[in-house]
């Protein structure tokens, strides 16, 4: 008897996923919506605000002196940068005069910051390649050393709330400057270290290599900041492109690759950024003057006077905006953050585009977003 | 508290004398009530904020690119509101055509779209955009005003969207709408981002009160 063959369809129709809110590897709540042709991203929607706290409706209902002890809280692994363009906004407006010591002490501090904010990225990233054999735990070895330094000075490992409007808050005693120099000078070991294990791994270059490519022309197009455009080719860097502080000062380059970057590149820009920021952070160390360290008076009901003010920051993510308007009152008229994760995030549709679904947390990753920097 | 600060906010004029007093009975101002007071006439007499900005500082490249956009037949006008970058404003007709021709043209490469910000002051909705560049140290806000009195009643405020051209402002324009409630006329996306979906009223507007306490909503339903 002869059987009967029957022809059966298979369904190939595009498929949609949801891909989290609560995925391990969004570093925090970030919802994607996919939408797969078999295994290739062929549309993706992020869906934002899971973590939207209102920073910028709390800016505007709390006082000055309230609110720059909340905003360490928009990127809680950067927030000496937050401090430093809220403050350099405000400063903008008022006309104060930053003492030449506090300078010193916030490029130091951000230097520090930017130095743990790498680090955490870098153990997680390679958690998000699927490296679970405890690599993260190397680099957060030395940034539980660098919050102890943090917590000496600030009196704070993570929400610091060290600079002000108008300088620093503490002034470092002699010994904690000791301390940062012998850590300065174990950390360029514990970096080759990592690339050790990372950097010529043949399971991470096959991981990286080539994926995630991000073109000039897009990222302008997007208006993406930090290592990411840096690695791209752009040397866009606010340190050297539109000196602040006391950077002219100090003797550094601007990091970048001369094509366009992929996933191993962000990775480079990173590692580099780290060593660079050690020399800074030594050549500040060197040329620390003594003096004051706060140039406004800080008390519950401090003043901004009336105007509008923006300035932006370097941080480890990209150019931080912060857009002041201050009617003269004890409260800010307007407040508005540029964050660069939320920038940076958008090109996440555009590099994801055409790639197979599991090089999505590789691209995600090497953007290097904080989530609650994205809500705010 | 919530309830009740914006609508101080709102008519700082009238308000003001009972302001006052509960302010003197917090901790923080009750060193200095009577000097609390003294700044605060100033800031409720002026009917702009920005106004009152201690005779800004003209730099160097004075009206550079409100001189450029008029070459191009394009009218703006020089806001004296920040003391160090150059803002003009223009009106809503001609923003499309300015930014192209900044973004794009030799002269001027202001080809970094900072942010796109919502401002609600005393008669006006801003639709602010800060430009900087790739390239060189060049910086300028534009702000697009849109008077109160011209947006109908029960209507937004419409500002046409750029984000067909520059993918930047696509993300900065859904999130001051979401906001601010601006609209952005033809946005490819205009949808509400960081707020959900269902989300009613404009957060950061002056009048903006509270409908649903949303951390301790008792209505099963509900998508909060």
């Amino acid at each position: 008897m002869a059987t009967e063959i029957q022809e059966i369809d298979l369904k190939t129709d595009e498929m949609i996923i949801n891909m989290g809110p609560q995925h391990p590897a969004t570093h925090g709540v970030l919802r994607l919506l996919l939408t797969l042709d078999g295994e290739t991203v062929k549309h993706t929607e992020p869906v934002l605000g899971h973590l939207h706290r209102g920073q910028e409706w709390q800016g505007q209902n709390r006082t000055w002196f309230q609110y720059q002890a909340l905003i360490d809280r928009v990127d809680y692994l950067s927030g000496m940068f937050t401090s430093w363009a809220m403050a350099r906004a405000c400063e903008e407006i008022d006309g104060t005069v930053v003492p030449p010591r506090a300078e010193y002490l916030r490029v130091m501090v951000s230097e520090m910051n930017r130095i743990t904010s790498h680090l955490l990225w870098l153990g997680t990233y390679l958690i998000d390649l699927g490296a679970m054999f405890g690599f993260p735990f190397y680099p957060f070895r030395e940034r539980e050393k660098l919050f102890d330094l943090f917590e000496e000075i600030a009196g704070q490992r993570m929400m610091f709330n060290y600079i002000r409007i108008g300088g620093v808050v503490r002034d470092p005693k002699p010994e904690w400057l000791d301390k940062l120099k012998r850590f300065l000078d174990e950390f360029p070991d514990r970096i080759d270290e990592y690339e050790t294990i990372v950097t010529q791994n043949p399971i991470f270059l096959k991981r990286t290599k080539d994926v995630g490519i991000l073109t000039q022309a897009v990222a302008k197009d997007y208006g993406v900041t930090g290592p990411c455009i840096r690695s791209s080719g752009i040397p866009l860097d606010l340190r050297r492109t539109k000196p602040y502080s006391v950077y002219p000062e100090l003797k550094f380059d601007v990091i970048t690759f001369d094509k366009e970057g992929d996933t191993w590149d962000r990775y480079m820009a990173r590692i580099l950024e780290m060593r660079q920021s050690i020399e800074i952070i030594r050549q500040c160390i060197d040329k620390l003057p003594s003096g004051d360290i706060m140039g406004k008076k800080q008390m519950a009901g401090m003043r901004i006077k009336a105007g509008e003010g923006f300035s932006a920051v370097e941080s480890p993510r990209g150019i931080l905006g912060c857009y002041v308007i201050s009617g003269g009152g004890e409260k800010a008229l307007r407040f508005r953050w540029r964050n660069p994760s939320f920038c940076n995030l958008a090109i996440l549709p555009e590099l994801l585009k055409g790639c197979p679904l599991s090089d999505i947390m590789a691209i995600f990753g090497s953007i290097d977003v904080i989530l609650p920097d994205v809500d705010r | 508290m919530t309830d009740e600060k914006p609508s101080e906010a709102e008519k700082p004029e009238e308000k003001k004398a009972e302001a006052a007093k509960p302010e003197a009975a917090k901790p923080a101002d009750a060193a200095k009530p009577a000097d609390a007071a003294k700044p605060a006439a100033p800031a409720a007499a002026a009917p702009k904020p920005a106004a009152k900005a201690p005779e800004p500082v003209i730099p160097a490249t004075a009206g550079k690119f409100e001189q450029f956009l008029k070459e191009h037949g394009i009218p703006s006008e020089r806001l004296p509101l920040s003391l160090t970058i150059e803002t003009i404003a223009v009106s809503g007709d001609v923003l499309q055509s300015a930014l192209r021709l900044l973004r794009n043209s030799s002269e001027v490469q202001l080809d970094l779209l900072l942010t796109v910000s919502g401002v609600e002051s005393n008669d006006t909705f801003d639709s602010v955009y800060h430009l900087w560049s790739y390239s060189n140290l060049d910086e300028l806000v534009i702000k697009v005003l849109v008077k109160k009195s011209d947006v109908p009643e029960g209507d937004l405020p419409a500002v046409p969207s750029i984000a067909n051209f520059w993918s930047a402002a696509n993300w900065h324009e859904r999130e001051t709408y979401d906001l601010m409630g601006i609209r952005y006329a033809n946005h490819p996306y205009m949808r509400r981002i960081l707020n959900p979906w269902d989300w009613e009223g404009y957060p950061l507007r002056r009048d903006y009160k509270q409908l649903v306490d949303s951390l301790n909503d008792k209505n099963p339903h509900s998508m909060r």
